[in-house]
């Protein structure tokens, strides 16, 4: 079904709608990452992140179209398998990081991160997997959110070779808008775990929630597993999505777990290749021998003691960052433009006792001037068409009459 | 024997950049103290700092979790396979081929990702001004880096730094106005991902300007030492990168001799000084900016970056 879809979408937008697609797929991501970026509630940050995953892998389509279009078979399929690998990929990070923000709900009833905090202390192996899952979804090597990434800015760096003009100048806007994307996404997941796994608890169910069940940690680090192993043998995914990337396009990848090392190479070696399990194994041993070196060589003692923070700790955790103060160097930088996001600082004068109070009003544009037009149209030819609800038979009979009539003759006129 | 041959070269070049980093450092401070007529710590005084911290006790928060003490790991390996990417006084190492330079920028956002995590970790109010606003600085500075990138992969055709560093050696390439903007853009990257002055400045403690030492202000004895000498290791891999790519000369090609690799490598400590000395003079003679400067600094970056891409897009010879 989802074959025949995309298929048509294909033949559709042949010519020219590559462009479009890939111009909206990046600019999707960006202002999705950028809502989730600014939300509080914990599953709303999750489908906001959605919005950007689904604009990435909408970028990688729009430019399967234009590559398919221009006669860049090769091309084609290359962006074709980095959007449809960033699909598999979203649906086991994003899977794992719902199952989390689950665990997370279920032990203390809360959805606010803002209530939050210090979770890792109670619930260490769901802070485990959530941590990979957003290391995963921040598009950081060598799990597999990076892979597809990666072959998306690889197909990225194909099109000059794009003979038409509008697209010379879309795809590396596109392209900045994807890099920024997936840097947001970092800050996203760095505010988004930090704020609720680490730190102190911010309210005292946070402090007293217990590890969740064995089954749901079970569901979570088989997400884990496949996170990793996507990410380290990006091979075996790549060529299981060829003979879908085949229909889609009528061209697929070259062959990688064939390939020296489990490397995976987009077009020729020389061009670039990446090898997640060489990287993985690498890093991990640069880890072990650091961590062995120091062990051996250096103090191995352990002592507890007050938090330092510059010589002044405050027992209360409202003292922490909270994730709206987290958030605001990103909100004012880009939120000014995209929300029209205002700050209104309320102080009272000197002598007066009463506390100083901070406004941050945002706007959501796109829901005002695009979503709410339409809401509001309907409803009010809702209401205008209300009067019909109070008809006798007769005018029921005469317009079910009216409405035959009118199809038929529509029919009939029909070229 | 060519494969053993390979990773020994492989593994001297791992060696060398972690052995050079802390004395980059040092000369850098060095100059800097020269500039301003004080005399300075002497040159070695890094590796002396990290031998002491290395000695004592680590003291933790109270509350501080496992992540907290496994992190100073994880940014230290990530930034130092980052580095073992990177030609130094060869190209064409056998571990070049593993990852190209999307990877290498992306091993660098891994160490940010912790390291900015780390500042969260033990609920202070240092801890996260320094994560938020590093998160701020580098959800600017990396689209402008990997805009470099895509321009210097377009003159190139190619993503691997080692084959970009050869085809710039060779100087087929000539010079370009997008070459130019690229090494605008890659220097102002540069200077605020290594926390230097006018972005962050190195040297504070207890400022609330400060943004890298904010993060890292928890960590005591062997963790600090870590993480200290992975920002030396971070320092000495862009002053590479810039200098593998612009100033690539006397890079030996992949299984030269062992003649040229020695030349290879003297040069490279030469670039190294010379990239250590410009930065001091530059740090010296300009004054840190407010904190909500930085993303005009840094979004100049990505226009720069975006420039050359698209003049790379629009037209060959450019």
């Amino acid at each position: 079904m989802a074959l025949c879809a995309s298929r048509s979408i294909c033949s559709a937008l042949q010519y020219g709608g590559g462009a479009l697609v890939l111009t909206i797929g990046s600019a999707t991501a960006v202002i999705g990452i950028l809502y989730a970026t600014l939300q509080s509630d914990v599953k709303k940050l999750l489908a906001y992140s959605t919005v950007e995953n689904i604009g990435f892998v909408f970028a990688g389509l729009g430019l399967a179209l234009a590559f398919k279009a221009s006669g860049m078979p090769n091309a084609a399929a290359l962006a074709a398998t980095a959007a449809l690998f960033h699909v598999f990929n979203h649906a086991t990070f994003k899977s794992l990081l719902f199952f989390s923000a689950g665990a997370v709900l279920n032990a203390t009833g809360e959805r606010s991160i803002e209530k939050l905090g210090g979770l890792i202390h109670g619930m260490p192996r769901t802070a485990f997997a959530a941590l990979v899952g957003c290391v995963a979804i921040s598009a950081l090597p060598p799990l597999n959110g990076f892979v597809s990434e990666w072959l998306t800015f690889q197909a990225i760096l194909l099109s000059p070779e794009l003979p038409q003009w509008g697209l010379k100048f879309t795809v590396p806007a596109a392209g900045a808008l994807l890099a920024l994307s997936a840097a947001l996404a970092a800050a996203c997941f760095v505010r988004a775990f930090g704020i609720t796994f680490l730190g102190r608890p911010r309210s005292p169910i946070a402090g007293r929630a217990k590890e969740t069940d064995r089954l749901s940690l079970a569901a979570m680090f088989l997400c884990v597993a496949i996170c990793l192993l996507a990410g380290v043998l990006p091979g075996f995914v790549i060529d299981g999505l060829a003979p879908v990337v085949r229909d889609i396009v009528g061209a697929r990848m070259p062959a990688q777990i064939s390939s020296p090392w489990l490397s995976i190479v987009p077009v020729i070696e020389s061009r670039s290749s990446y090898n997640g399990l060489l990287v993985f194994v690498f890093g991990l041993l640069t880890a072990s021998l650091a961590a062995y070196g120091i062990h051996r060589a250096a103090s191995n003692t352990i002592r507890r003691a007050p938090a330092w923070d510059c010589g002044y700790p405050d027992p209360s955790p409202v003292t922490q960052y909270s994730a709206d103060s987290f958030a605001q160097p990103i909100r004012r930088v880009f939120g000014t433009a995209v929300f029209r996001a205002r700050e209104a600082i309320e102080m009272p004068p000197p002598v007066d006792p009463r506390p100083a109070r901070l406004t941050v009003r945002v706007q959501d544009l796109i829901y005002d001037y695009l979503y709410a037009p339409v809401g509001r149209g309907i409803m009010l030819t809702a209401e205008r068409l209300n009067a019909l609800q109070f008809l006798t038979i007769r005018q029921y009979l005469s317009l079910v009459f009216i409405a035959l009539v009118s199809l038929l003759t529509v029919l009939a006129l029909w070229p | 024997m060519a494969v053993i041959l390979d990773l020994a070269v492989q593994g001297a070049q791992m060696l060398l950049v972690l052995l050079l980093a802390p004395l980059l450092t040092g000369l850098s401070r060095k100059v800097k103290a020269r500039i301003l007529s004080r005399r300075g710590p002497p040159l070695l005084q890094p590796y002396r700092d990290l031998i002491r911290l290395m000695r004592k006790d680590a003291v933790l928060a109270e509350n501080a979790s496992w992540l907290f003490r496994v992190i100073p790991y994880i940014v230290f390996a990530a930034t130092w396979v980052a580095a073992a990417l990177v030609p130094t006084f060869a190209t064409g190492l056998i571990f070049s081929w593993s990852a190209d330079m999307i990877a290498i920028i992306a091993f660098l956002a891994t160490a940010r990702f912790f390291l900015a995590l780390a500042g969260l970790d033990v609920g202070t109010s240092f801890g996260g001004i320094g994560s938020s606003r590093e998160v701020m600085i580098a959800s600017l500075a990396e689209p402008a880096m990997l805009m470099t990138v895509f321009t210097l992969a377009l003159i190139v055709g190619s993503t691997q730094l080692s084959t970009i560093a050869a085809t710039m050696a060779s100087g087929e390439t000539g010079l370009r106005v997008s070459l130019g903007l690229a090494l605008a853009a890659l220097i102002m990257v540069a200077i605020a991902e290594n926390a230097r002055i006018p972005v962050d400045n190195p040297a504070t403690h207890l400022e609330l300007t400060m943004v890298h030492e904010a993060m890292v202000l928890e960590y005591s004895a062997r963790h600090l030492a870590l993480i200290e000498l992975a920002a030396s290791v971070k320092l000495l891999l862009y002053i590479s990168l810039i200098a593998c790519v612009f100033v690539p000369w006397g890079l030996a090609p992949a299984g030269a001799g062992l003649f040229a690799y020695a030349l290879g490598a003297s040069l490279y400590v030469i670039k190294l000084a010379f990239g250590g000395i410009l930065l001091a003079i530059f740090e010296t003679s300009i004054a840190k900016m407010r904190v909500f400067r930085v993303p005009q600094f840094l979004g100049a970056a990505l226009m720069l970056g975006l420039l050359a891409t698209l003049l790379r897009f629009v037209s060959g010879g450019l």
